[in-house]
């Protein structure tokens, strides 16, 4: 076997092996979609609940404040942003469109004079950060799929108490959530959204703002407000999480048919060249034979 | 008489829907019972049983630390951090 030929047998073994590989991780995702997906609609009715719960007490009770729902927070110029990214590669542009987002965010809030602070979930986000040496103040990472609530109590709780502080060397004045909204495992947009200061009702989708009752409340407006605004910063962010790791997997599982199709094309692409090398190799053997049987029979021998 | 339509979730799953004649819930300052008609509220939610009371008078309780409640023309949602099942349910 020629030399041409076993290059492109040894080509086709690896685009072979790679596409086995690919094949593989397209799966993986695939079923993961379905869970993740199953996880983000449970917390759905919670979330719905609680923002529902808070925007009808911002809109009839003006007569308390809470800190997060202060407009004008400016104490030291200090702004916190939570990126959420992944912690493996092999995703397509899940990662680095949540950094990009990020990245723009955070230049414009620089323009403002402030500063920023980067909280980031995941491998990708912590090491782009790291290797420009830009540290974060903290990361989650690497994070577990199953504990994503246990992770986001966890992050909501660290946020909470820096937004929270007297202390000016920790206070933070605004708080932006960046991840990826789950559409559908078609459609997955990195997004950015504030959280703290709140904007008093939030239409979401630019639906239709919703209209709520004259409440009673119970023991009164400012102790069900202190009750339920963490628990609205701790649902938002883990409805995040979760909508961000759905939205990984759905991204993966179309980076990986793209490239099992890819591996297919190269394995014809070889293939094809393959087929081509070892018929040329053959036509020149017998051009060769032939060539060598005329040459005798010019020669006049009779005799081999 | 309307029924009560209960929403009852924890921050991970529904814990129960459906139609129910009354719930009583641990509010903050005391036990709060849910009828029909009652006037919109909002609620904290201190340590104890929710206990959600069908039409048949059959009774679903769980135990529950903390959370809300919200009531508006007989919808009633109660949002809680975890919800276990009593005991003698089992």
């Amino acid at each position: 076997m020629g030399a041409q030929q076993r290059e492109y047998k040894k080509r086709i073994k690896s685009a072979q092996g790679m596409k086995k590989i690919f094949k593989a991780q397209e799966m993986i995702a695939a079923t993961r979609i379905a869970k993740a997906h199953a996880r983000v609609l449970a917390t759905t009715p919670y979330a719905d609940a609680i923002s529902q719960a808070i925007g009808a007490v911002a809109m009839h009770s003006t007569d308390f404040a809470h800190p997060f729902l202060e407009q004008d927070r400016a104490q030291t110029g200090r702004v916190a942003i939570l990126l959420i990214t992944s912690d493996r590669g092999m995703a397509g542009s899940y990662s680095p469109n949540a950094i990009r987002e990020a990245e723009e965010l955070g230049n414009s809030l620089r323009d403002e004079g402030k500063t920023v602070d980067m909280y980031i979930v995941g491998r990708k986000g912590d090491s782009y950060y790291r290797f420009r040496n830009r540290p974060s103040v903290k990361t989650w990472t690497p994070y577990k799929e199953e504990e994503l609530a246990l992770l986001g109590h966890e992050i909501a709780e660290t946020l909470t108490e820096v937004l929270l502080s007297e202390d000016p060397a920790v206070h933070v004045d605004e708080l932006y959530l960046v991840g990826t909204r789950f559409k559908s495992r078609f459609q997955q947009f990195a997004r950015v959204s504030r959280l703290v200061p709140m904007g008093i009702v939030e239409a979401e989708d630019g639906g239709e703002k919703p209209t709520f009752p004259l409440y009673e409340f119970t023991p009164d407006a400012e102790s069900v407000m202190g009750e339920l605004i963490p628990r609205y910063v701790e649902s938002r962010i883990v409805n995040t999480l979760m909508q961000s790791i759905a939205s990984e997997h759905a991204s993966r599982q179309r980076a990986m048919q793209t490239a099992t199709d890819n591996a297919q094309t190269q394995i014809d692409k070889f293939t094809r060249l393959a087929n081509t090398a070892r018929q040329a190799e053959i036509t020149q053997e017998i051009t060769e034979i032939v060539g060598g049987a005329d040459a005798l029979s010019g020669s006049g021998r009779t005799e081999r | 008489m309307s029924a009560l339509e209960v929403t009852f979730v924890t921050s991970g799953r529904t814990v129960w829907s459906g139609q129910a004649a009354q719930v009583v819930v641990p509010a903050a300052d005391g036990s709060m019972g849910i009828l029909p008609q009652m006037q919109p509220t909002l609620a904290v939610l201190g340590d104890g049983q929710v206990r959600i009371i069908d039409a048949d008078g059959s009774v679903a309780e769980r135990t529950v630390h903390g959370g809300f409640v919200s009531v508006d023309s007989d919808r009633v949602t109660i949002g809680v951090d975890d919800a276990e099942l009593l005991e003698s349910d089992h």
